[in-house]
């Protein structure tokens, strides 16, 4: 009985050592582990405006009491980001020692950054491997997305992967379903293929006084609600035509894995003009505003029950399309899916550290501190934007019973199509040219034009492809040719 | 004789004195280099810099990286072929037109009628003047939201009347939706103007005409119009060189998509978001050039009618 005492209360403290022995090893990089930084200048970094950096900045504060290292920090609207960073870049002022970066912007200042693994080994007490072992948890798609021909520029910290929202509560509602299988002889369910989602946008297309789930509507109905104004809509148009397997333009190799060049495929040809054909198709399924339409206009049509499906859409503004939903019609649903063909558009704002910085150790340290677990947590939870480490993704927190909807099933729709998608990401052209930035740019304007009859298909594509070989000679040392 | 001879020098040191560099400044001969060679400076650093340094580009390929690449006159040959530009400088010059003519119709016959004294003048005027004191750029995006087809305010309103919904950003119609926000922003400038241009008529002329018999139309088209044409000019001249460079009512509402792009957002998309500094530099100059020649014909115009009212 004596021993048993004995026994039992080992095994309970050999228990207890297993269980912090196993904390520890869990425990994720943080504010403690950055070691004593002897660089003290201060450093200077640009953010978007909005509430999601509100939030962090009040983190980057406690950065700065635990290192004695002041953070200057400049707010602008996330469309002026590139021109002012660009600018200073290649200038070489050294005036931004963070860099915000949008992934595809990455290799185009790929010679302005610095190699993150380079400042891992100069600073890191754990050397590279501990700065690998901390990004393992990012998703590999963001990662490869942050990197310049093989080397890890920038650090994601927040998502816009896109996905397909669909209202939920129409598509499981027995009398829809009745009425589109009698229609058109499938059951309704989230489209997989470009006809699917045509038949179900034009099903849903309907006019005041007609019936949804058996009720009158008091508005009119449209299937679709899209981005086609000249800002957004090449991220839809690059979600269809990954999802065709095609891109602006193919990335041929070497056999030693480097850049040999860029050809536009006839076959990348035909598929561009196949999606603007199919997109254009589908807009007569969608609110007349959708010619100048944003994100916020087309998650608002959907929000207010206007609109069924939006084929494309940044996955980040689900929870709050989803929230605007539950206000407006309260027995609404939506459910997030893949969008057709199952590649959409990636990307994140990410950070990076310039060359020209006066301070690389800090800036370094403050690109780890924001791409933290606590950081990115408190990106989360508090700033509501969606993170790019997939540990956090697939934290309990976010997948309670109250919060699974509308929050954890985007987590776990992130956490799936990031693993689906991975193996295509090293082969999309935008983040294998220096040039990325300003085609990306191009491509609203030029993309937009035919879906406001101001040019054909025909000549949009011309147009796209002139341009882009254009921009491309210009900026990147890539050779490319049209096929 | 001790204080006769230390005179003596003291004259001659006046004498041979140099004047302080306060003084000289401060002289007839040199106070209005004084005044002006500050603002010479800053114009030299802030304009004459700039422009320089645009029209060198101008005649080179660069994007901000290596060395810019000399190629003569490519750019402006490319200029006048570029179908792009060439529709932004027909849009331009006819919401030009449309802009200019409606605001001074609008502030002309607000001025005729405000020139008068009527119970809560000032409420009226000062309300007025909000729109010129609003930001462009938050005017075009309330706009946008106002006109926008399903939940904007100006269709609910229409809704309202029992009339149909309008859809102001079709492309048919932006580029006039544009024109409708600029003007509404801009009518009250070309008001304020003409109102005080109006209050400072000489009273006697008008007077004489009224006891000659002289009908409103003809005192109006003989007398008012003539007198107020300086002002007139002046509106036209500035309006259209702020016109020739509308950036704001874009960026706001249609970011030059639907058939809305102009001079000025195409300038920017080149120069600083493709950041092709050469081409972009090239349609910089042509801008300022089709400014300054535009500007010049009026101003021949309005000095012609400064002399015609004097």
């Amino acid at each position: 009985m004596r021993y048993r005492g004995i026994v039992i209360g080992s095994l309970v403290v050999v228990l207890l050592l297993v269980c912090s022995f196993a904390v520890l090893a869990q425990e994720k990089f943080g504010l403690k582990d950055i070691p004593e930084i002897k660089n003290k200048k201060p450093i200077n970094m640009i953010v978007e405006t909005g509430a999601a950096w509100d939030k962090v900045i009040e983190y980057i504060k406690q950065f700065e009491t635990a290192t004695g290292v002041k953070v200057n920090i400049e707010r602008v609207a996330s469309p002026v980001v590139y021109s002012k960073e660009n600018v200073e870049l290649m200038a070489g002022t050294g005036y931004y020692d963070v860099v915000y970066v949008e992934t595809s912007w990455t290799c185009e200042w790929s010679d302005y950054l610095w190699d993150l693994e380079e400042l891992a080994a100069q600073y890191d007490p754990k050397g590279v491997e501990g700065f690998r072992e901390d990004i393992h948890n990012i998703s590999p798609v963001l990662l490869r997305c942050g990197q310049a021909y093989g080397k890890q520029m920038v650090l994601p910290f927040y998502t816009y992967h896109m996905g397909m929202f669909i209202r939920e509560d129409v598509y499981n509602d027995p009398t829809e379903q009745a009425a589109f299988k009698a229609k058109y002889g499938y059951d309704l369910k989230p489209p997989t293929t470009y006809k699917e989602l045509y038949d179900q946008a034009e099903f849903f297309t309907r006019k005041k006084g007609d019936l949804l789930k058996g009720k009158t509507l008091d508005h009119d109905l449209y299937g679709v609600a899209m981005m086609a104004g000249a800002y957004q809509i090449n991220d839809e148009i690059t979600s269809w035509i990954w999802g065709m397997g095609g891109d602006y333009a193919t990335v041929v190799k070497n056999p030693d894995g480097t850049i040999k060049e860029f050809v536009i495929t006839k076959k990348d040809k035909d598929i561009l003009k196949q999606a603007l054909t199919q997109y254009k198709a589908l807009l007569k399924f969608a609110p007349a505003g959708c010619l100048t339409a944003n994100f916020d206009f087309a998650c608002a049509q959907q929000g207010e029950g206007f609109a069924i499906i939006q084929p494309h859409q940044f996955a980040s503004l689900f929870t709050w399309t989803a929230d605007l939903l539950k206000q407006k019609v309260p027995d609404g649903r939506l459910g997030i899916y893949p969008t057709v063909g199952g590649q959409p558009y990636t990307g994140a704002w990410s950070l990076g550290v310039a060359k020209a910085t006066k301070n690389p150790e800090a800036a370094y340290w403050l690109v780890r501190y924001i791409a933290s677990y606590d950081c990115q947590k408190v990106l989360m939870k508090e700033g509501g934007q969606f993170s790019a480490r997939m540990d956090l993704l697939l934290d309990p927190e976010f997948h309670s019973p109250e919060v699974e909807y509308p929050l954890g099933i985007v987590c776990s729709y992130l956490v799936d199509i990031w693993q689906k998608q991975a193996p295509y990401v090293d082969n999309y052209w935008y983040f294998n040219t220096r040039a990325g930035g300003k085609v990306y740019e191009m491509q609203m304007n030029v993309l937009h034009k035919p879906m406001a009859e101001e040019v054909t298909i025909d000549e949009c594509v011309e147009e796209l492809v002139a341009k882009t070989i254009e921009l491309t000679s210009k900026f990147d040392t890539v050779p490319i040719r049209e096929e | 004789m001790q204080t006769e001879a230390l005179s003596e020098v003291q004259v001659e040191s006046t004498v041979a004195r140099k004047p302080a560099i306060w003084e000289t400044l401060t002289s007839e001969k040199y106070f209005k280099w004084t005044l002006l060679i500050p603002l010479l400076i800053v114009l030299a650093i802030f304009m004459v810099y700039p422009l320089l340094y645009c029209a060198y580009y101008s005649f080179h390929q660069w994007g901000m990286r290596g060395e810019a690449i000399y190629i003569g006159a490519q750019n402006y040959r490319q200029l006048l072929n570029d179908k792009a530009f060439l529709e932004a400088l027909y849009r331009t010059l006819k919401v030009l037109v449309i802009c200019v003519s409606c605001e001074l119709l609008i502030g002309l016959g607000l001025a005729l009628l405000w020139s008068r004294e009527f119970p809560g003048e000032n409420i009226v005027r000062g309300l007025a003047l909000l729109p010129l004191l609003v930001a462009p750029l938050i005017l075009s995006l309330l706009w946008n939201f106002m006109f926008e087809f399903d939940f904007g305010a100006v269709n609910l309103v229409l809704q309202a009347l029992g009339l149909n919904k309008v859809y102001w950003w079709s492309p048919e119609r932006a580029l006039y939706t544009i024109c409708f926000i600029t003007i509404w922003q801009w009518f009250p400038f070309s008001t304020f103007v003409l109102v005080a241009g109006l209050r400072s008529l000489p009273r006697d002329v008008f007077e004489a005409a009224k006891v000659d018999g002289a009908s409103p139309w003809y005192t109006f088209r003989r007398l008012t119009l003539p007198m107020l044409s300086p002002l007139i000019m002046i509106i036209v001249v500035l309006r259209t060189m702020w016109l020739i460079r509308l950036f704001d009512p874009l960026y706001g509402t249609t970011r030059g998509g639907v058939q809305t792009e102009l001079l000025d957002w195409i300038v920017y998309r080149t120069a600083f978001v493709y950041f092709d500094i050469g081409y972009g530099s090239t349609m910089a100059i042509f801008s300022l050039v089709l400014t300054i020649a535009v500007c010049a014909v009026m101003f021949k115009i309005l000095m012609r009618a400064l002399e015609g009212a004097r």
